[in-house]
């Protein structure tokens, strides 16, 4: 069974070119327009990464990091952040344990792939990919 | 009186000539002398007291005269103007001429005494305008400004001082800080800044100061955050003996360099935002085409339209940002003609015919039967009214109607421009923020595509170079009218501004 990918943003181009590179890779993917229809998503049915866009209307990328940390049922699942706002992210928003990895808009979808890969090995492994990158 | 004494002084010799001829008398009948001993002496004692009468009286009186004239030149000495006298007598002229030479010498000394006198006059009436002029420039500072002496007394406070730390300024003259200012931080930093008597530096501390009108029970309960952050200037001030002679603190007030420099990293923070946006887009897209993840012709079309159209989006931005900046630095080109606003608006709405039928939406044009012409940039113009009439279509579901509406104002002389829509219209709590930069109703994001930055560029165009106004009035659910109103007249343009 395909490893289940939600691609969460507010930008249809960017929904559209991420899902096309996830499912040639390999992956199922759901997208979701902002925090509220992804968090529907991530409670229904079992979701292994989220990636996220970190400036939305109603729920910012953060906002929905700390929703799915909450709920014990989404608690565990990797998140990985892209974002716009270049180097203005404050760190300490970061220190969540479920987003492993931010990326900066303009980003590459083969670079998504990628990390998405790491991801889903580190969570096999038992170590997240943060974890590894920090002890490097 | 002098010559008084000298007379005095003769009469007493004659007198006592006399007295001695009696005694000798007086002697001669006790011892039985004869009376032409006696006679021989009286006359004797006459002839003497003749003799001394007729050579003394001469020198009595010339010498009363001298002394006169000694005690007249005296006199009139004080005065500067009259010589000190003319010695009427050769024997006198060598105590006139030490009494002369000893009054030339202290004249000389009044004279620059006096040459002095006026010389720290002048210096004293130009040292008081030069500090009539440091207190008028003190005063006129928005920064506080607070010298105090050595004894941490305060020596001058202007009024920006007393206002921020809440004294009066004139009781507050050499009285020592503690009793004058609350901020016992600061009074704290002034006595520091005394004690460490460092000349060669200037100390910089952020402190923030609370309101003094500010009641006090307030600001303890935990409202104490409330203040106004200031850049605390002590330099101490040395005197001739290198002592410390006081120290000069100066607070100027952050709040508005805080704000501008917040307004910048936002700015460059949500500008960052939108140029990322459609590039991350385009750089995707690319991607992907090099990648050959586009497996048929249909998708490879769709790639190379999104490309192009976040590419439009990308230079649109680009030139609003680059139109704003250059509109705010005042360094835009302004073409000034006499615009007809009625062909403008056509224009406006032929261009935006193919977009309104697209969503079944009606156009409406309601231009008054009059000159509708005002003297401004005929292309930064057309854009305002294109870029409401673009919103207007953009916001407002299919089958609704976009009414554009001209007239003029002859009160105040203005052309009124309006666009109304069936639309959504605009929440409330948006509408103070509409024409901010980069700003964008939340709920509207999905509705429609924008850069944020049309609304803020119509503004300066209306605003800062016509000399309008542009406004909004609009209730949520019941559509919007944005209008702009701009001079007929450039002139009088400038004088309403």
């Amino acid at each position: 069974m395909p490893q289940r990918i939600l691609v969460v943003d507010d930008e249809a181009h960017i929904l559209q070119v991420l899902s096309l590179k996830l499912r040639n890779a390999g992956y199922e993917v759901l997208t979701a327009v902002d925090g509220e229809e992804a968090l529907e998503y991530a409670t229904r049915q079992t979701i292994d990464v989220v990636i996220s866009d970190y400036q939305m209307p109603y729920m910012t990328g953060l906002d929905l990091c700390r929703a799915l940390a909450r709920n014990p049922a989404t608690a565990n699942v990797p998140v990985l952040l892209l974002t716009a706002r270049g180097h203005t992210l404050d760190p300490e928003d970061l220190t969540l344990r479920n987003i492993r990895d931010v990326l900066s808009k303009p980003f590459s979808p083969r670079a998504v792939v990628d990390l998405v890969q790491r991801l889903l090995d580190g969570a096999a492994g038992g170590a997240s990919p943060r974890v590894r990158s920090e002890v490097a | 009186m002098k010559a008084g004494k000298i007379s005095s002084l003769l009469l007493v010799l004659l007198i006592t000539a006399l007295a001695t001829v009696v005694r000798v008398f007086l002697m001669d009948a006790q011892s039985d002398l004869d009376a032409s001993v006696v006679s021989q002496a009286v006359g004797f004692a006459s002839v003497v007291a003749g003799a001394s009468f007729i050579v003394l009286a001469p020198v009595g009186i010339a010498i009363d005269r001298a002394i006169a004239n000694l005690r007249r030149g005296i006199e009139g000495a004080s005065d500067a103007n009259t010589p000190v006298f003319s010695p009427g007598m050769r024997l006198m002229r060598p105590v006139a001429r030490a009494f002369t030479a000893t009054v030339d010498v202290f004249r000389q000394r009044e004279q620059s005494l006096r040459s002095q006198l006026s010389d720290l006059e002048i210096r004293h009436r130009v040292s008081e305008a030069e500090r009539r002029q440091i207190e008028a420039v003190l005063h006129a500072l928005r920064d506080a400004v607070i010298v105090t002496d050595a004894f941490n007394e305060i020596v001058m406070a202007n009024q920006a001082a007393a206002n921020i730390l809440g004294f009066d300024r004139k009781t507050s003259i050499h009285k020592p800080i503690d009793e004058v200012i609350s901020d016992t931080t600061l009074c704290t930093l002034i006595r520091d800044a005394r004690d460490t008597a460092n000349f060669t530096d200037t100390r910089h501390v952020e402190h923030t100061v609370s309101d003094p009108k500010a009641k006090p029970g307030r600001a303890q309960a935990g409202q104490g955050a409330a203040g106004t952050v200031y850049d605390v200037t002590l330099a101490c001030v040395e005197n001739h003996k290198r002592e410390v002679a006081g120290v000069v603190t100066i607070l100027h007030d952050l709040t508005r360099e805080r704000e501008l420099s917040q307004m910048k990293s936002d700015f460059v923070s949500k500008a960052s935002h939108e140029l990322r946006t459609p590039l991350s887009s385009i750089r995707a897209y690319v991607e992907m085409l090099v990648d050959g993840e586009a497996t048929d012709e249909g998708a490879r079309h769709e790639f190379y339209r999104i490309m192009q159209n976040e590419t439009e989006r990308l230079s649109r931005l680009i030139d609003n940002m680059l139109n704003i900046s250059r509109i705010e630095a005042g360094i835009v080109q302004i073409d000034r003609e006499n615009v007809d606003i009625k062909a403008l608006v056509a224009r406006a709405a032929h261009t935006i015919e193919p977009q309104a039928r697209e969503k079944r939406i009606t156009l409406h044009q309601r231009m008054a039967d009059v000159d509708l012409t005002v003297e401004g940039d005929a292309d930064m113009l057309y854009q305002v009214v294109l870029n409401l009439m673009s919103n207007s279509v953009k916001y407002t579901p299919e089958g609704g109607r976009v009414t554009v509406a001209a007239d003029s104002d002859n009160l105040t002389r203005s052309v009124l421009v309006s666009v109304s829509d069936t639309g959504l219209g605009i929440p409330p709590d948006a509408l103070p923020r509409l024409f901010d930069k980069f700003f964008r109703v939340e709920n509207y994001k999905r509705v429609a595509k924008g850069t944020g930055l049309g609304l803020s560029l119509c503004k300066h165009i209306v605003e800062t170079v016509h000399h309008g106004q542009i406004g909004v009035d609009s209730k949520l659910g019941m559509g919007s009218k944005f209008w702009f109103s701009v001079p007929m007249t450039y002139a009088g343009a400038r004088a309403a501004a």
